[in-house]
């Protein structure tokens, strides 16, 4: 499927913000999944200094700062993806085996997924997770069989309520509350996974949404979306396919019509837009994203 | 992590003996250090860079990957020379055997280096010949090669080198302004620098200067909001980015905190085969990991011999000693284990050994710990500070800690018999140091001048504004109360200035009645004034004065002589202390003691006089002096103005008694005396409290150093159109004018210009010198 992402951040600051230093992830990276065709971004103000920078999750980072005093920032960036089927490959794994690899002992082999397996800023380590995610890992259940029942008992565990989290909620209060946002559903997949000591990540992207019958496609209304990405190893397969994505906001797994945007332990480490403003003690955000298929 | 800097100073104990260490003990100390610091480096590059450490199973991920101090924004960053540690500092113990044990490891912003300095000062000048005789090993050289270490690597002819504190709430603060000065480097907070364009600056009077270095004393965590925590107010945004550049050189390179976990101890042995190819020199204690199923099973039926550690940091979990647990609190012990194992770490128990301490009147033994520190030696390695800091438990304690209320203790290294020629009979150049010789090395006393930050500024101006005010209010306190105490009738102007002073300054609230004739009004209002002397819930009773100058002095405290310090601690804490027992003893006894109040009053007068003594003759005249002395003067402008004309509204300028209160008001009862003897007229006083050029009082007198003052500042050359004096030319000249033929009216206008001035004056100089709170960073995400 060939898309067109559009991602606005609008900033508004009163009073004015005397200089600013911020930290995007907003350029899609071409992976297993999908090639990016085009990709631009554009900053106002123009900034000063800028620097893009892979991470060390393979995510591009953008930073830049402004040094001169200015009341509104508008970040805007413009993607064209080319995406691709998934692979049908669905390893049988006993969840056990994956997790024993996991566990150290003296110069035992090592993996990158290691780097997943720990718990992180967003994604604290909680017994309750651990307890919810139990009855899915019924002994010498396959991994992924185990992990899409638990997708399943997160989405319908959780409500979807837009206004019940923020940015920073973590994960555990949105599973007690019964309530969040994808990147609550994603957080709290996360965190069961690595509570039964199991790798697995955090994805930002976006999704084509489908406008309701017979209406028009909508300017900004979709959202940047996120969801989990499960490890699960299988041989002769290279390290990028051995991550199996799962929606537990809308019950399913990842197709064509997701796009991914960055990957990392957790929100704080793909935040789209992050800064640090000297000034601007109210300011107002208004972020919009449209996803459109383009004809070809 | 933070106490109150208006809190009760950390009382500074240290042992009158030192711990005495033999050469050759010394000497294996010496390698082993070096050698374990090396290999801390070699760890740093190999996590930073390759993983090979890894990648072949010789570090689990869970110590690195799965450690709070692993910090992912440093991936890929190799500082110059490869020196990602410039400071270890090792804590040792000692076995009842006399063998010395490594027992934990700090790298992220080791303390210690301040305190241990401050010791030798101390114990070297009390024992000054057993200190020579005994070839105790100097400290002046390594401190030296710390920052020549940093300036080399720099790679930047005439580097500048900052220190950056989290600031006086931190319970180290002291520390830091102490090394700062003896190290010659300005002393900064996150807020004093900036990042432009991948460069770190440093906000200064004169404007932006760049820096090159940093000596860190914050955690990690906090050293930049824009990619670690975002919460963070104590650091600087976008330093990463300059760290990663290559711009700056930090000590130490921020990520080192997993070196510091307990359980990094039990891989060292292997991982120095591994890297150095060397077996370490110096054992640490035994020390098991138990996120490995074969060790943790091994270790649960040890617990009883152990001590059972944390990991992971900000667990809140102390380390516990397993033979001082009952069966049932070893069980669940073992049951922790048994579920997170890799969140403990356990290590051979080692009784602490005792070291003789001084305990007031007898001997008696304490258990010690001792902390030594490696710095760069100059040639891209590292030496052993010769010395360190001897940390002595409490009575019956076996755990050493300074925040447990343990006490220290100077270490003296003993050197190897000096190999002295003999034939020049001559010991070494080392030893011929004298022991009272200065200890700050010659060097660093040649830096270039050092910058005033923007915030040093603002805290001196504010410094001098508060001891101008804290006298001001402590004079009229005396007078009010002076005159209130008087057997005589008070005449009815001097009474109304007095009211009118007293509550324009606010020592006495509005509300309260003026003191008036009879003589229970005048009790009452000497009543609330006393009351109010230590109120900190109005922000001018003489006990808040007293605070915020305080205040204001501790967060210049590098710039201020230790005796200055302390003589603002013993002022506040002393003056508090009398106000306290000033209240009356029940609710029916309202007899505050007028005399008792003076003396409180008197008593902080005197060290009041030593402080502004020490302000105006022991401290360097650098524009940060300037703006303290500006502060008080415009402080002195402000009140005396409003003193005089207050004098003129109330007619106590023509009242006898009203006369003498305001020339008391302006510190001048002697020089009228000499030169006006029993005059009592306008002319006189106009004389000597506006137009003298000689006392320090009078309002031209104040006006003019104001203004000498200003020129001196960076950017306020009288020629230009900003500069701040322009004004105050007009100012004399009305103020002569105006005393020619003293019209009442006229000189109540001007002396309100006067003190508006002093107003416009404080917000242009700050406007123009300081950073300012309310443009404080916050963080976004979206």
């Amino acid at each position: 499927m060939l898309l067109h992402v559009r991602h606005e951040t609008h900033y508004h600051y009163t009073p004015a913000v005397e200089n600013a230093q911020h930290a995007v992830h907003l350029r899609p990276n071409t992976g297993v999944s999908q090639t990016v065709l085009q990709h631009a971004l554009h900053i106002s103000p123009q900034p000063v200094q800028q620097r893009e920078w892979l991470d060390g999750y393979g995510n591009s980072k953008l930073f830049f700062s402004l040094q001169t005093s200015h009341d509104e920032l508008k970040v805007t960036a413009d993607s064209v993806v080319q995406t691709h089927a998934r692979s049908a490959n669905t390893p049988e794994l006993a969840w056990e085996r994956v997790r024993d690899a996991f566990r150290y002992r003296a110069g035992a082999a090592y993996n990158s997924a290691w780097e997943f397996a720990f718990a992180s800023a967003y994604v604290p380590r909680h017994e309750a997770f651990a307890n919810f995610a139990k009855p899915s890992f019924t002994p010498g259940r396959s991994l992924l069989e185990a992990a899409y029942e638990l997708m399943s008992r997160i989405h319908n565990a959780m409500t979807y309520d837009g206004d019940s989290t923020d940015v920073d909620t973590p994960a555990l209060e949105a599973l007690q509350q019964g309530k969040g946002v994808c990147q609550d559903f994603a957080h709290i997949m996360v965190a069961c996974c690595r509570a039964m000591g199991l790798p697995a990540r955090y994805v930002s992207g976006y999704m084509l949404t489908q406008p309701a019958p017979g209406q028009p496609r909508l300017i900004g209304c979709d959202a940047s979306h996120a969801w989990a990405s499960v490890y699960c190893p299988s041989p002769d397969t290279d390290e990028a396919s051995q991550w199996f994505d799962f929606d537990p906001t809308n019950n399913r797994a990842p197709g064509e019509d997701y796009v991914t945007l960055a990957t990392g332990r957790d929100f704080l480490d793909v935040s789209p837009l992050r800064g640090v403003i000297r000034g601007g003690a109210q300011h107002t955000l208004d972020v919009a994203v449209t996803v459109t298929p383009i004809e070809t | 992590m933070y106490a109150d800097a208006n809190g009760p100073q950390r009382p500074w104990a240290l042992d009158l003996f030192p711990l005495i260490i033999s050469p050759d003990d010394w000497t294996g100390i010496e390698l082993g250090i070096q050698q374990r610091t090396r290999l801390l480096n070699h760890i740093m590059a190999d996590v930073y860079g390759p993983q090979t450490l890894l990648k072949e199973g010789l570090l689990p991920a869970a110590l690195v990957q799965g450690h709070p101090g692993y910090l992912r924004a440093m991936q890929g960053v190799q500082p110059a020379g490869g020196m990602f540690l410039h400071i270890a500092a090792f804590d040792m113990a000692r076995g009842p055997d006399g063998k010395w044990w490594v027992v934990s490891q700090r790298t992220q912003a080791p303390s210690g280096l301040g305190y241990l300095l401050e010791n030798r000062l101390s114990i070297s000048m009390l024992f000054p010949e057993a200190f020579q005789g005994m070839q105790v090993q100097r400290l002046a050289e390594s401190y030296k090669a710390l920052v020549d270490s940093m300036k080399t690597l720099s790679a930047v002819a005439d580097s500048r080198i900052v220190l950056l504190t989290p600031g006086p709430y931190n319970e180290t603060y002291f520390e830091h302004a102490y090394l700062a000065r003896y190290l010659g480097l300005t002393l900064v907070e996150g807020n004093d620098l900036l990042v432009r364009g991948e460069r770190l600056y440093l906000k200064t009077l004169q404007g932006l200067e760049p820096v090159h270095g940093l000596l860190k004393r914050l955690d990690d965590e906090f050293l930049d909001p824009l990619e670690l925590r975002a919460d963070s107010t104590l650091g600087v945004p976008g330093l990463l980015q300059v760290i990663r550049a290559g711009n700056v050189q930090v000590a130490n390179a921020p990520g080192s905190a997993f070196l510091e976990s307990s359980a990094m101890l039990g891989f060292l042995p292997a991982l120095s085969k591994h890297l150095l190819g060397e077996t370490l020199s110096l054992p640490s204690l035994s020390t098991w990991w138990c996120g490995e199923q074969a060790v943790m099973q091994d270790m649960l039926p040890q617990l009883k011999n152990c001590v059972i550690k944390p990991t992971y940091p900000g667990t809140g979990m102390e380390s516990v000693i397993g033979h001082t647990l009952s069966q049932r609190a070893l069980d669940e012990w073992a049951g922790r284990i048994l579920r997170h194992g890799e969140d403990y770490t356990v290590q051979a128990y080692l009784p602490l050994s005792q070291t003789p301490t001084w305990q007031g009147e007898k001997m008696a033994p304490r258990s010690t710990m001792l902390r030594v520190f490696a710095l760069p030696d100059g040639q891209g390695g590292w030496r052993v500070l010769p010395g360190g800091l001897a940390r002595l438990a409490g009575k019956n304690e076996n755990i050493a800690s300074m925040q447990r209320g343990g006490s220290s203790a100077d270490v003296w290294a003993l050197s190897q018999p000096a190999k002295a020629d003999p034939a020049l009979g001559a010991p070494t150049a080392q030893h011929a140091e004298p022991a009272h010789s200065n200890p700050v090395p010659q060097n660093l006393l040649r830096q270039r001048k050092q910058p005033v930050t923007s915030r040093a500024a603002e805290n001196l101006f504010w410094l001098g504004r508060y001891t101008e005010r804290a006298e001001n209010s402590l004079r009229l306190a005396q007078l009010t109360l002076q005159s209130l105490a008087g057997l005589d009738q008070l005449s009815a102007p001097l009474l109304a200035w007095i009211t009118d002073m007293t509550i324009s300054n606010a020592l006495v609230l509005k509300s309260v009645p003026a003191a008036s004739h009879t003589a229970q009004a005048r009790r009452v209002f000497e009543r609330s004034l006393i009351a109010g002397l230590g109120n900190l819930n109005t922000h001018a009773s003489v006990g808040y004065n007293l605070r915020s100058l305080k205040s204001a002095a501790s967060a210049v405290r590098e710039r201020l002589s230790q005796e200055q310090w302390h003589v603002i601690v013993q002022m506040e804490q002393e003056f508090f202390r009398r106000c306290n027992a000033l209240a009356p003893a029940g609710p029916s006894a309202h007899d505050y003691s007028s005399l008792e109040a003076l003396r409180t009053l008197d008593v902080a007068s005197h060290y009041l006089a030593a402080i502004t003594g020490a302000q105006t003759d022991r401290m360097m005249r650098d524009d940060g002096w300037r703006l303290l002395s500006i502060g008080r003067h415009i402080e002195r402008l402000g009140t005396l103005s409003g003193a005089m004309a207050l004098g003129f509204e109330t007619g106590a300028v023509f009242d006898d008694s009203g006369f003498s209160a305001i020339v008391a008001m302006f510190d001048s009862t002697i020089p009228f005396h000499a030169q006006y003897q029993q005059r009592r007229d306008l002319d006189a006083l106009l004389d000597l409290l506006v137009l003298s050029q000689d006392n320090p009082r009078s309002l031209s007198w104040v006006i003019k150093s104001l203004k000498s003052r200003l020129l001196k500042l960076p950017g306020n050359a009288p020629d230009r159109e900003e500069s701040l004096t322009a004004t105050l030319p007009a100012l004399i000249d009305m103020l002569v004018n105006a005393s020619q033929n003293p019209n009442v009216q006229e000189l109540l206008a001007i002396f309100g210009t006067c003190k508006t001035s002093a107003f416009t004056m404080s917000d242009q100089v700050s406007q123009r010198y300081f950073s300012h709170a309310s443009s404080a960073s916050q963080s976004l995400s979206a």
